[in-house]
Parts: C-alpha cells; sequence; structure tokens
C-alpha cells in the first residue's frame, strides 16, 4: 500500500516540483557556485574560473565596485526599516477601522486598500512620480494648504528613498490590513467583555489584549514585509535609476544592473548570496525578538 | 465612566446596529478621509487620462478636467503597440495561471492525502521557495532560459513561472478540509487517480481555485523583472507593463502626461476588475495563509 502510494505520490508532485527545482532550486545552487567565480553572463557557464573569495573582497573592498554595493546595502536596510516600521502600525490602526463594528464601512474600507495591492507596480510608480512633482504635482499643493513648504520628493538625495519608501507603503499597506483584521478576528470577544467589567478604558483594551494577542501576526506581516522590501525595484528603474547621487541605488535594481547589464555574473551573484545571508540573519533574528518579548511577558 | 453605564451604552447599540453619536460619527469620517486618501493616486490617475495636454502642465495643478475627454486613450493606443502589449500580457497571464492551478492542485493533493517517504521535508524544502526574492536567481535563470534557447520570447518568460510554493501550500490547506471518504467512495466506483483529483476533489476547493486564480493572473500580469530581463528588447513581445514604463521616456519634457495615465490606467482595469469579481476568496485566501501558516 504504502509503495503504491509512494509511485502514486511521485507522479502527482512530479510536474510542480520538477519546476520549482529545475527554476527555483538549480539557479539558487547556481547563484551560490556562482559567488566563487569569474563568470560573464554573456557566456555559458563553462567558461567560469574559480576565483576563491575574491568576488567577496571586491563587493566589500574600498573600490567603486564596494562602495556603490555598500551604498546598495545601506539603502537596502533602510528602506526595509522605513517600511517595516510604517506598515506595521498602519495595518493595525486600518485593520481596527476595518474591524470595528460601530460605524458601518469597514468592509468598504477593507476593498479600497486591498484594490491599490493588484495595481501593477509600473503604474503606482508612474502616477506618484506625478503626484512627487515638485511643481505640477497635488502633493506639494496640499501641504501648502496646511502652510507647509514644498517639497522636492524624488528629486532630492534627502527625500528621494523615503519617497520611495511612501510610494510602497501606500501600495502595500491594504494587504498588510487583511493580515491584521484576520489576527483581530481570532481575538475573543469574551476578553474584551471582562476587560470591561474591570473597567479598562479603551486605550487600555489595545495595548493590554488587542496587541499582545496580535503578535503572532505582526510577526508574520514583519517577516512579509521584510522580504517585500528588499524586492524593490519598479520605482527606482522606473524614475530614478538609483539617483539623485546613489540614492535610492537599492539590492535588486544594483545586483540586476551589475550582473545583467554589465553581465559581471560573478560580482552580481556574490552580491546576491549576500542579500541572501542578510535576509536569513534579519528573519531569524525578528524571531529571537519575538520570542524574547513572548518569554519576558 | 462606570462599567454598567458603559454596557447599558453597548445594548443600545447592538439593538440599532449603528447609533448616531459624536463618536461613531467622528469614526465614519475617519473611515470615509482614509478612503479617500488610499484612493486619491488612482483617482487623479484617471482624472489626468480625462484632461487636455494644457491642463496637466498647470501650476498650481488642476484637479478636475474642464471637459473630460478620452483624446489620450485613443492617442496613446499610437505611440506604442498597446493592443498587441495587452495581448502578450493576457498570454503571460492566462497560460501561467491555467498551469499554476494544474500543478498545485496536483501537489497540493498529494501533500494533503497521501502518505509517503520524505513528505514533510519535501514539503518544508518547497515553502521555503516562497520566501526566495527573485533577484537570487535571476542571473542564472537568465542563462539557463538562453540554453534552452527561449530568450526574447513569450515562452521564456512563461515556462520558468508554470509551477509556485505558495499554489502547492494554498491547495494543501483547502484539500485537507475535503473528506476522506468521499475520495475512497470515487476511487471504489473505480476512478482513476487524476479523475479523482479533477472531479471530486478539485469541485470542493472551488474558493482556493478562485483565490489561486486571482493571485496569480494579478502577479504575472504586474509582473516587470523578469520579462524585462528575458525578453532583451523584443518590443513584439513586451507585456503592458512594459510598454507602459517606456510611455515615460517619451513623456520627457512633453506634453504627455495624459497618455501616460491613459496607459497607466488601461493596464490596471483587468487586475483590478478580476479582484473586484474574486475579492471575497482572495481575502479568505490570505486570512488563510497568515492564520494557518
Amino acid at each position: 500500500m504504502l509503495r503504491k502510494q509512494n509511485r502514486l505520490a511521485a507522479a502527482m508532485l512530479a510536474p510542480a516540483t520538477v519546476l520549482i527545482g529545475v527554476f527555483i532550486l538549480v539557479p539558487m545552487l547556481l547563484t551560490i557556485w556562482l559567488s566563487f567565480q569569474n563568470w560573464s553572463t554573456q557566456t555559458g557557464f563553462e567558461t567560469a574560473r574559480f576565483v576563491g573569495v575574491q568576488n567577496f573582497v571586491d563587493i566589500f573592498s574600498n573600490s567603486s565596485i564596494g562602495r556603490d554595493f555598500k551604498t546598495a546595502l545601506v539603502n537596502t536596510a533602510i528602506y526595509t526599516v522605513l517600511s517595516v516600521v510604517l506598515i506595521l502600525p498602519l495595518s493595525v490602526v486600518l485593520g481596527l477601522l476595518v474591524h470595528q463594528k460601530l460605524a458601518p464601512g469597514g468592509v468598504f474600507l477593507r476593498t479600497v486598500l486591498f484594490s491599490t495591492y493588484m495595481v501593477p507596480m509600473i503604474a503606482v510608480a508612474l502616477v506618484f512620480s506625478k503626484l512627487y512633482s515638485p511643481t505640477e504635482g497635488p502633493i506639494n499643493q496640499i501641504l501648502g494648504w496646511f502652510f507647509i513648504p514644498p517639497q522636492p520628493w524624488l528629486s532630492s538625495p534627502k527625500t528621494a528613498l523615503v519617497s520611495v519608501v511612501l510610494l510602497n507603503v501606500w501600495q502595500q499597506v491594504g494587504y498588510f490590513t487583511v493580515l491584521a483584521v484576520a489576527g483581530l478576528t481570532q481575538i475573543p470577544d469574551s476578553l474584551y467583555e471582562a476587560a470591561r467589567i474591570d473597567g479598562a478604558r479603551a486605550i487600555e483594551r489595545f495595548w493590554a489584549i488587542t496587541l499582545p494577542l496580535l503578535g503572532n501576526t505582526l510577526l508574520f506581516s514583519a517577516v512579509i514585509a521584510i522580504i517585500n522590501s528588499v524586492q524593490v525595484f519598479e520605482p527606482v528603474a522606473l524614475i530614478t535609476q538609483g539617483g539623485p547621487i546613489d540614492s535610492t541605488n537599492v539590492l535588486t535594481y544594483h545586483i540586476r544592473r551589475v550582473g545583467i547589464e554589465r553581465a559581471q555574473g560573478g560580482l552580481g551573484s556574490a552580491m546576491a548570496v549576500t542579500l541572501m545571508l542578510a535576509l536569513i540573519v534579519t528573519i531569524v533574528a525578528v524571531f529571537a525578538f519575538a520570542r524574547s518579548r513572548e518569554a519576558r511577558t | 465612566m462606570s462599567a454598567t453605564a458603559n454596557r447599558s451604552d453597548r445594548r443600545l447599540l447592538e439593538r440599532s446596529r449603528y447609533r448616531l453619536t459624536p463618536g461613531t460619527a467622528l469614526l465614519t469620517s475617519l473611515i470615509i478621509l482614509v478612503a479617500i486618501v488610499a484612493a486619491f493616486p488612482l483617482l487623479w490617475m484617471v482624472l489626468s487620462s480625462l484632461k487636455t495636454p494644457q491642463e496637466t502642465m498647470t501650476v498650481p495643478p488642476v484637479w478636475l478636467p474642464a471637459t473630460p475627454s478620452l483624446d489620450a486613450f485613443f492617442k496613446v493606443a499610437g505611440v506604442v503597440s498597446l493592443g498587441s502589449s495587452f495581448i502578450n500580457s493576457a498570454i503571460i497571464a492566462v497560460v501561467a495561471t491555467v498551469a499554476i492551478n494544474v500543478t498545485s492542485l496536483m501537489a497540493g493533493y498529494a501533500f494533503a492525502k497521501y502518505e509517503f517517504r520524505f513528505r514533510e521535508p519535501l514539503f518544508a524544502l518547497l515553502l521555503a521557495t516562497m520566501f526566495l526574492p527573485p533577484i537570487v536567481t535571476l542571473i542564472p535563470l537568465y542563462r539557463m532560459v538562453s540554453y534552452m534557447g527561449l530568450t526574447a520570447s513569450l515562452a521564456g518568460v512563461i515556462v520558468p513561472n508554470l509551477a509556485n510554493a505558495f499554489g502547492i501550500f494554498l491547495m494543501r490547506q483547502f484539500i485537507k478540509g475535503v473528506p476522506d471518504e468521499l475520495i475512497e467512495a470515487a476511487r471504489i466506483d473505480g476512478c482513476s487517480e487524476m479523475r479523482v483529483l479533477f472531479q471530486i476533489v478539485a469541485p470542493s476547493v472551488l474558493p482556493a481555485i478562485a483565490a489561486l486564480t486571482l493571485f496569480a493572473f494579478v502577479y504575472h500580469w504586474n509582473s516587470y523583472l523578469w520579462p524585462l530581463t528575458v525578453l532583451q528588447g523584443n518590443t513584439d513581445a513586451y507585456p503592458i507593463v512594459i510598454s507602459l514604463s517606456r510611455l515615460l521616456s517619451y513623456n520627457r519634457g512633453a506634453m504627455n502626461t495624459g497618455l501616460v495615465m491613459a496607459g497607466a490606467t488601461l493596464a490596471v482595469l483587468p487586475p483590478v476588475i478580476l479582484f473586484v469579481l474574486l475579492q471575497r476568496f482572495f481575502v479568505d485566501s490570505v486570512v488563510s495563509s497568515g492564520v494557518k501558516g
């Protein structure tokens, strides 16, 4: 019986497993292998020449290769932290607005928020490049109504990265709101009822019940937000090309530029491996942080 | 505020579902305000597509077109080959979506209902690929696809995307809920496993199929990084998002904002319409991937 099931399982699993193996796992292993090779992306794999850890030395050196990569690494880290720090609290606040039963409009709000997540990032980038326009854009106009001076947004190295973060937050927050609502529906009403009888005010109930019980949801959201953040590509490729003065040069954009456009496959792969390791370390750290908080409370 | 007063408030609220108090009025206004802010970029996009070229250049910007016109929609088709880009995007999204549904149903069924060696480690390995950013595999994948002779073709865009871990995960979650008796009964009637899967199991996980259809279609309609890399300037094979990005270069220094916004409006329509039709299933699947996962 078990033998027959093994055979049947193999047949059912073959298409998906072979496809994922060939198009994700094999290239991932090749990326690791290529990170130790000198290799031009324009040539076959057989031209790769083993260079040890030279690529890693290069991308962390003080040459222009190293400086550019380290800038992209730092930019991606800033971008990721800002995105997570903005998205998580916003998703909880918006989730409460969608979830609450006191006023109408929750489901409507969810539809509006989530529909932005369906919009192609290229269209989002195009629209925001107009919204952010210092003179013809409506954002500076609206700020003007509140006597806030016009901002340079995408055109200044000081504000460009933050502008891309805000664009990303706008596009993604609906998805995380839906996750937050899912977490909120898991919290039993009886807990709130009991707290209410004890005389806890709404804000106290939020800190004592809602936030602690959203822990797992927020952990999952944080991990997804981090993974999504390192993938930012379209707004940078389309609007800023990494500029001004490298201020929006992020890893996905930089790795593609080095590994595909400049055909420096070995260097690009070393950068991709570094990104993968950084991502693993970050996610492990996030889990460790969450567990230590759990242990304390 | 005493607890009893608070509870009687609550009872009153429950009796007439929504009761107009300063609190609910404030809450309702807040919801409307948030919805306007969230929808603003898309409203601006549609409004700009209806403006005259002069109106899109005004400082400070005008919000509403004085005489809304569809000129930009007709003109944009002439600037880039919008029609064939739409067809390319549709081919990429539809083929990938159908294939992902089939491969995910098969693998999800095996993981949910079969006992076999290495089931859990294999599942964990496949699931891990869900968290791998595509840039990590981009460089060797580009070379592998050119070995297969698929560079600069639609096939090159599609073939690496015929299966994905999220789909397998989603299907396994839903197929686990299908009663074993139902499957056994079909087997006793002499159905092959493929017939069991596609005639008995698949119809009972339609919500999951709807969700995966929406997810895969939207993802591949919107996908940019991989098509841009593999198509290598073959404009005939460009999907709509790449044609759209080329519109921006026509826009530099010219009065073409309306054209860009018209193109963006058109590109946004298919995924958003599909979302409005299927959103119930999509929300359910996000919830199940978040809660059960």
